[in-house]
């Protein structure tokens, strides 16, 4: 990619529609996708019988031995576009992503899809599983592959991954957990404001977030997004199309992943790597969009594990590398003060529950979209959702108006 | 226990032994952990990578006490470092601590490989896991 992003302000959100996030969800997985599907054709004022496009991620992050079948732990655009087609659809483009930052991966895939005429109206959307019994314990005794070259030391799982660069970052800039606690506090305040969140109605202290088991120092329970059912789905059309429609769109700007510098062991992620592939994916952002950080009045850190938040506002330039843990706990996000950045307004995946890069997203589209009711901002012109690990997860940027 | 490949083979081999080898690219004589099919630095397909050991000196880069297991076998707490290798800026492994979990790490420490002996469940033979200890002068 050499210049501007051909397809800016071409593709628009037009409607979305979000289940319940709950611990075990009542309904199978895939009823509950199937409705969320149809709340949100209806909320973009289209029918089944318009959605020619049918967009997924489908990872389900375990480490465990869980089995991923279909519709069950989890929901493969090609289960919904067999499921929607009986219903009247008629999806002729039906494409999964298949890497990590699964929603901005995902969302590319639609904006592509429909800047080339692909697809009409596309229906993007994620749903999450949370299993019976341990998310990630596995029973294996005998590792081949890359595993071999950690997992006997007992290095496994997405906690040991996380903990690493938690840590480097903590000794290298003098950071603490008490100031890792004004994140987390930050996600629950906003999450707990939200009807569909697990969390709603539940913020959470310091002092009940430093009182939590440590599962993998520095990583306690509430650094960790807690495991859910849930579904969300978004309708993307033609911003041509978008305007004809009952809700006001919500414009795609462009977008940019993110790509480790260099192999390394599995689930081995140094710190510098992170930043590194961040620094790099963020000016990608900028350049491909003609928009620059300080124009970006909504950002949407992911924090799916909290230092990912840290890590996302250095990588975006919105405070100097180092420095982070400080501008949050000096009140640098806090999104009931007008003059700061309101990075975790959306609740995020610790203020929701394990719903990966929707929070971000949606929280773009409903404000950009004058949607957010209550929680309306009253600037909100640009905002960016960013997903997973700054170097292997993505970043779309929003606008309010077409570029 | 590790299941040991073609590229692995004298890794396992070399724990053993009490001995820590990294393979090398023929290629570009850059040492990699761990070895992939091409050349992770200079994109070989054919890199035939040779093992060669180590001082095992080396210097922490990070660590972790992991307080929950998501595996079996492993008794908690336990103490990983994520070490970079003496033989190269940015070669980094990660292994156990053998110091144990209230081990005085801090960052830059200086670490030694040192070598976790474990019984297989149904056969004499047991394997050998990389790990560290503190140097006695860090």
């Amino acid at each position: 990619m050499s210049g501007r992003f051909a397809a800016a302000g071409k593709v628009a959100i037009a409607g979305y529609a979000h289940s319940i996030i709950e611990r075990h969800a009542a309904r199978p997985l895939g009823a509950l996708a199937v409705e969320t599907a149809r709340e949100a054709i209806a909320d973009a004022g289209i029918t089944v019988g318009d959605v020619d496009g049918v967009v997924a991620a489908a990872l389900f992050p375990t480490s465990g031995a869980h089995a991923a079948e279909d519709g069950v732990a989890t929901v493969t655009a090609n289960w919904m576009a067999e499921h929607l087609a009986c219903l009247g659809a008629r999806p002729e483009h039906v494409s999964g992503f298949q890497g990590i930052g699964q929603m901005p991966g995902a969302v590319a895939i639609a904006v592509n899809a429909i800047a080339a005429g692909a697809a009409d109206y596309v229906l993007l959307f994620r749903a999450l599983h949370n299993p019976p019994g341990s998310y990630h314990g596995n029973p294996m005794r005998q590792v081949a592959g890359p595993q071999q070259w950690t997992a006997p030391a007992g290095f496994f799982g997405p906690l040991a991954m996380i903990a690493l660069p938690y840590n480097e970052y903590l000794q290298r800039y003098g950071a603490t957990r008490e100031e890792m606690a004004a994140v987390v506090v930050e996600a629950r305040k906003n999450g707990a404001r939200l009807p569909w969140s697990y969390w709603r109605k539940r913020p959470l202290t310091s002092e009940d977030y430093l009182a939590a088991p440590m599962l993998a120092d520095p990583v306690g329970r509430y650094d960790c997004d807690i495991p859910v059912d849930g579904v969300a789905a978004f309708i993307l059309t033609s911003a041509d199309r978008a305007r004809d429609l009952p809700n006001k769109p919500v414009y795609v700007a462009g977008y940019a992943s993110g790509r480790q510098p260099r192999a390394r062991l599995p689930l081995h992620w140094p710190l510098d790597d992170i930043m590194a592939a961040g620094t790099q994916l963020a000016a990608g952002l900028w350049k491909h969009t003609g928009i620059g950080p300080g124009e970006v009045d909504l950002p949407q850190v992911y924090d799916g594990f909290s230092p990912f938040v840290w890590f996302w506002l250095e990588v975006l330039g919105l405070c100097p590398p180092g420095e982070a843990h400080r501008f949050v706990a000096a009140g640098g996000i806090d999104s009931d003060d007008p003059a700061a950045l309101p990075a975790l307004s959306s609740g995020g995946a610790l203020g929701n529950g394990r719903m990966h890069g929707v929070p971000q997203m949606l929280e773009c589209y409903l404000q950009l979209a004058g949607r957010a009711g209550p929680r309306q901002r009253a600037r909100a012109t640009v905002g960016v959702a960013c997903q997973s690990s700054p170097h292997y997860g993505g970043a779309v940027m929003y606008t309010a108006e077409p570029a | 226990m590790p299941v040991p490949d073609e590229l692995s083979a004298p890794y396992w081999a070399a724990a053993g032994r009490h001995e820590l080898a990294i393979p090398r690219c023929s290629r570009c004589r850059s040492l990699v952990i761990p070895p992939g099919q091409a050349c992770p630095h200079c994109g070989s397909t054919n890199p035939e990578y040779a093992y060669e050991t180590m001082s095992g000196q080396g210097i922490v880069r990070s660590w972790t006490v992991i307080r929950q297991s998501f595996l079996p076998g492993f008794d908690v707490p336990f103490l990983l470092v994520d070490v970079e290798l003496a033989e190269q800026p940015g070669l980094r492994m990660i292994g156990r601590l053998l110091d144990g979990p209230d081990a005085p790490v801090t960052l830059g420490a200086r670490v030694k490989a040192a070598f976790e002996d474990i019984a297989a469940e149904d056969s004499a033979d047991g394997v050998a896991v990389p790990a560290f200890t503190l140097a006695s002068d860090s």
